[in-house]
């Protein structure tokens, strides 16, 4: 792994993605690597919750899939 | 979008990709993403987000968030999407999806402010890149001034080519995407001050911004576009050289062909599939289908009428098209 690599993987990621319940609704997916590296959390509050807990900052991304 | 906090998620909503950095009290370090009209992804790259992220992670540390400010204020209240008062009714003649986009949520605040007769098409323009000032970020290293347009607002406050963008009325910027949201809220005629740092030295410049500073040459991109005006009703391709050189026109003409009629204004106008459209009142530049939309919607009002020029068959035709009284639900 290089330095970038460990550098992202040393950033707590954070990814909110639609769901596919009703609207407000929301069942949210449980966390999951993307690319074997990453575990992506689709949960805001337990990003904060993990943030908190491991002392590292968070990578709160929307992505849209149109 | 769905159930998310409209008051302290605050960004470009046109776009499809946008990161914040955050600590665990959901306070603002840094912003990510963004675009130029012409480049979906100017300002993304793997040096850029590898960069900030080294930034955040120092200011993680020694507790650098953004301070509390209409740049990026705490948020005392929770405003989710269904707050919108026509979000719900959107939402439900979609039957494919319940997912609410982002650019849902600002199409559905615009359709709020058509209903009340508030919207205007200025509106559209949100999140200006700092190029329309003059002023051109690096890629790679977002802090970076690479380039300054002559006689710009930019170039006449002082700014130029390798000056380190330091923070903006104050704000902090590490980002294209930083500087957006200090744009946004920037005045639509006036003034901003812009501290840089040339050889070590800070210096603050204040940024003349004229009239109209905000609107950019090329919305088309942006899904909102479609709510500040009517469209065409039907799609279709830009002709190829070989279609041009037959009808005789020139590659800075426009010629687009129909491929696709799915509004009732369109084919009331007689809009045919296979139609080449040569002019839209009169208007003969060369554009691509998303930009002759654009150009409708931000250049006549709903219910107009226009002038459609189509070559049928090596005949020219005149179509006369009454656009729809408003967008569609």
């Amino acid at each position: 792994m290089s330095e970038s690599e460990r550098l992202c993987v040393a950033i707590l990621t954070f990814f909110l993605l639609c769901p596919s319940a009703a609207a407000q609704k929301i069942t949210k997916p449980a966390m999951q690597k993307i690319d074997g590296t990453i575990t992506w959390v689709y949960d805001y509050e337990k990003g904060q919750r993990i943030s908190k807990e491991t002392g590292k900052p968070m990578f709160v991304v929307f992505r849209c899939e149109r | 979008m769905n159930g998310v906090n409209l008051d302290q998620f605050q960004f470009e909503y046109d776009l499809t990709w946008m990161a914040i950095f955050q600590n665990a009290a959901g306070q603002n370090y840094a912003r990510y993403g963004g675009r130029e009209d012409d480049d979906a992804e100017s300002h993304l790259s793997k040096d850029s987000l590898l960069r900030v992220m080294k930034q955040v992670l120092e200011l993680h540390q020694s507790g650098g968030v953004q301070a509390d400010s209409k740049y990026e204020p705490l948020a005392t209240e929770v405003t989710t999407p269904s707050a919108i008062p026509t979000l719900k009714t959107m939402m439900e003649k979609r039957k494919d999806s319940t997912c609410i986009h982002c650019h849902d949520i600002k199409n559905s605040r615009f359709r709020h402010l058509h209903n009340t007769n508030e919207l205007k098409k200025s509106m559209v323009f949100t999140y200006p890149s700092p190029s329309l000032i003059g002023l051109h970020v690096d890629r790679d290293q977002q802090d970076l001034t690479a380039s300054v347009d002559r006689d710009s607002p930019a170039w006449k406050a002082g700014v130029r080519e390798g000056d380190l963008l330091q923070s903006s009325d104050g704000q902090r910027i590490l980002t294209f995407a930083d500087f957006t949201r200090v744009l946004e809220l920037a005045p639509s005629e006036g003034a901003l001050t812009l501290t840089v740092k040339r050889d070590r030295t800070k210096k603050t410049v204040t940024v003349k911004l004229p009239p109209n500073w905000k609107k950019s040459s090329d919305p088309s991109w942006r899904p909102s576009v479609g709510m500040i005006g009517p469209g065409g009703g039907f799609w279709g391709k830009s002709a190829n050289d070989q279609q041009r050189k037959r009808f005789g026109l020139r590659p800075d003409e426009l010629a687009i062909r129909v491929t696709f009629i799915w509004a009732q204004h369109a084919k009331d106008a007689g809009v045919k599939m296979s139609d080449i459209v040569v002019s839209v009142d009169g208007e003969k530049s060369n554009m691509t289908m998303r930009q002759f939309h654009a150009w409708l919607q931000l250049n006549r009002a709903w219910g107009d009428e226009v002038e459609l020029a189509v070559l049928r068959k090596g005949k020219r035709i005149t179509l006369n098209m009454t656009l729809p009284d408003g967008p569609s639900e």
